[in-house]
């Protein structure tokens, strides 16, 4: 039936299509974009040659000659000058004389410069002077080259003799655009503030996973499992709302309860306690609410899981341990937390992902604040591609920042797709030729 | 028959509802200070409201300084909404199918990717997403934002509607074929209307996820004629010359409404997806 098969194919085409381009077309190019320094003083598109103060200095150690000359205005007597000065319509012997005895000359300064303009027989003013002197200023500095040839060309024109290897670095340092590195990788290996990153990232997902993906919600589904139907679907609804509510509402209503103005500085304030900034006083206290904002919504979804699996075991178990004198305790320990092993780990894998990429929480309450303490690692990859103060937006060092996170990302993944055996869940179509 | 409400006959529930009540307190209080701000103004100082007001909804009919009109701002949050529930529903509904039905190439590795993908953290690849959509002229737009949103759910999508097509008995295609349906019709019209229910609770969720999602339309679409709700509160909030809690908060509960109203009405549907598991 090769219907099938091209109708296959066909439905699956927009899913298809979508994944390439929304999913392994980007996470090749955040492989490509970390190694380069793109920026937003580069540009994504290409650049130009530019000769400016600062390439002149990064020039200063290897070639100072060279740097020094490029960086000081040149005078040369060129065609193009002699024909500007005749466009000028002065006296017609000023042109006449250049050409006839200056022409190719280079001046380093234009005191040089001018000093053989005065000396025409025709006298210019010292008015003249300055003009005749400003066609011929053939400076590179500041000057714009779409290619490199053009830079090389130009600068030899002026004088400069320059080997292969010479040319090369001034190309380098001249040029505006993006060029291919693998200093992304040396910063983030070797700068203490990214190691800073990573312990913050390592505490941040470990704690929130511990204590509320994994702790609290296996508290919740246990206590909403010893509580009559009702009331266990009320306290259920109410630990979903952190989940469900737009995470831009959810965090101003934690800037209402921790901020100087806010709820527990007022109740506080009732009792004499000066009103302060709890979110973001010190770093302690930060630490504390990113991690309960992100530990109540983690918990909603561990609280699920978990209550259908505990609604999964046969009440008889109950029922039976109870008979024999089990307490609670010996309850939850033999009954249902063996029950739980699975559901346990699935929760841990996914939400380790989660938490690992998700950042909109923290970039909400405290901006990675105060000071950088509450920086972890997607948000600084954040923070330098897409949105900083400096306002040089780094998109090669982010990415390179995001490509750690992607390989990350599809380790643990390969990982989960293991434990959880796809290939169980995948039977054979019945109706195929 | 007393005891059918009651899981344990030999303990009190007392104890442990008091508990998570006290736990629940932030909550409670957070979602109700919500809501009893936007229409009571209260002393400084006091935590109790002394009058009502309607001052803080002034946002509706008042447009604020550089900002867009709070109902063009909706109309785009819906238009992103819709269309991503829409692209969802379509490509999903057809990739499920093949992938719990059809025989088509690699249809294993498919089914992997598609569970990779599910538990992949999307929100990674934003940056150079932000890159192409730059290149090829979308940053900024509604369509790049909305495809870009649509792609980074569809693997909860597919693989949502693959475990529904497989509950669907295969008689039902079985019987189709025989009467000389193609293999499209029977899709169409015998397949579809057997996981309508599941149709539904994705187009909710998707929905959902839509008027919710802050960190896509931020980065990719943040200008004030593509703005959606979350982007315009969060301006809002960042702007440090016109703090107002109160009307941060009746503009969160413009906002947060209608995804109360779908959450309570169709709670049944949506708890399978939830519980499911979710990014974030």
């Amino acid at each position: 039936m090769r219907t099938s098969r091209t109708l296959g194919i066909i439905m699956i085409a927009p899913a298809a299509t979508m994944i390439f381009l929304f999913y392994l077309m980007p996470a090749i190019l955040t492989g490509i974009f970390a190694m380069t320094n793109m920026s937003t003083a580069t540009g994504i598109s290409g650049g130009v040659y530019q000769v400016t103060q600062s390439a002149a200095n990064r020039l200063q150690d290897d070639m100072p000659e060279l740097a020094a000359g490029i960086a000081e205005p040149r005078f040369v007597i060129d065609d193009e000058g002699l024909a500007a000065l005749e466009a000028l319509k002065l006296k017609p012997g000023y042109v006449a004389e250049l050409r006839g005895q200056h022409v190719g000359a280079v001046f380093a300064s234009r005191r040089e410069a001018e000093r053989v303009i005065k000396a025409l027989k025709d006298r210019p003013s010292t008015r003249e002077v300055k003009q005749i002197s400003d066609l011929f200023n053939r400076s590179v500095l500041n000057t714009r080259f779409e290619t490199r040839d053009a830079l090389i060309g130009s600068l030899e024109k002026l004088g400069f003799t320059m080997t292969p290897e010479e040319q090369d670095k001034v190309a380098r340092v001249t040029y505006t655009g993006w060029v291919w590195t693998t200093d992304n990788f040396r910063v983030i290996a070797s700068s203490p503030d990214m190691a800073k990153i990573f312990f913050n990232t390592a505490f941040y997902v470990a704690v929130t996973l511990m204590l509320f993906n994994v702790s609290y919600a296996l508290f919740l589904a246990v206590t909403t499992h010893y509580m009559p139907p009702a009331t266990a679907s009320v306290f259920r609804a109410v630990w979903l709302l952190p989940r469900i509510t737009p995470v831009v509402i959810y965090v101003l209503m934690w800037k209402w309860l921790t901020w100087d103005n806010g709820f527990i500085s007022m109740f506080l304030g009732q009792f004499g306690v000066p009103p302060k900034n709890y979110l973001l006083d010190n770093a302690y206290n930060a630490w504390f609410f990113v991690i309960l904002i992100n530990g109540f919504i983690g918990a909603s979804m561990g609280m699920l899981v978990f209550s259908s699996a505990i609604k999964a075991i046969p009440q008889t178990h109950f029922h039976a341990s109870e008979v024999d004198g089990a307490s609670r305790w010996q309850q939850i320990r033999y009954i249902i937390l063996p029950q739980l092993r699975w559901p346990i780990l699935f929760v841990t894998c996914y939400q380790t992902l989660s938490l690992l990429a998700s950042f909109n929480e923290i970039l909400l309450s405290t901006r990675g604040g105060p000071g950088r303490a509450t920086e972890v690692w997607s948000l600084a990859a954040y923070h330098t591609a897409l949105n900083n103060y400096t306002g040089n937006l780094e998109y090669g060092l982010g990415a390179a920042l995001a490509l750690v996170l992607v390989v990350i990302g599809i380790v643990l993944s390969l990982i989960y797709l293991r434990i959880f055996r796809y290939d169980t869940l995948i039977s054979k179509p019945l109706i195929e030729d | 028959m007393a005891d059918k409400t009651q899981i344990s006959v030999n303990f009190s529930s007392v104890p442990v509802i008091f508990l998570l009540t006290l736990v629940s307190l932030p909550l409670v209080l957070m979602y109700t200070y919500l809501f009893v701000d936007t229409i009571s103004n209260s002393e400084a100082g006091s935590l109790i409201p002394n009058e009502l007001t309607l001052e803080h909804w002034r946002f509706l009919w008042e447009i604020r300084p550089g900002k867009a009109s709070i109902w063009l701002v909706t109309l785009n949050t819906f238009i992103f909404a819709a269309s991503i529930t829409a692209v969802i529903l379509i490509v999903s509904s057809m990739a499920g199918y093949v992938l719990s039905r059809l025989n088509v190439p690699a249809r294993g590795l498919l089914l992997a990717g598609v569970m990779v993908l599910h538990a992949f953290p999307s929100v990674t690849l934003i940056i150079s997403i932000f890159i192409v959509l730059q290149y090829v002229g979308l940053y900024n737009s509604l369509i790049g934002v909305i495809l870009v949103k649509a792609a980074i759910d569809m693997p909860l999508g597919i693989w949502l509607m693959k475990g529904f097509y497989d509950t669907v008995p295969w008689e039902i295609e079985m019987a189709g074929l025989v009467d000389g349906a193609s293999r499209f019709t029977v899709w169409r019209r015998l397949v579809l209307p057997q996981i309508k229910p599941a149709i539904m609770a994705l187009g909710l969720f998707s929905f959902l996820t839509g008027w919710s999602e802050f960190i896509l339309p931020q980065v990719l679409a943040p200008g004030a004629q593509v703005q959606v709700l979350s982007v315009y509160l969060a301006s809002l909030i960042a702007d440090d010359n016109n703090f107002d809690f109160a009307t941060f908060k009746a503009v969160g509960v413009f906002y947060v409404v209608p995804v109360l109203i779908l959450y309570v009405f169709f709670q049944k549907h949506l708890m399978n997806i939830y519980g499911g598991g979710t990014k974030g």
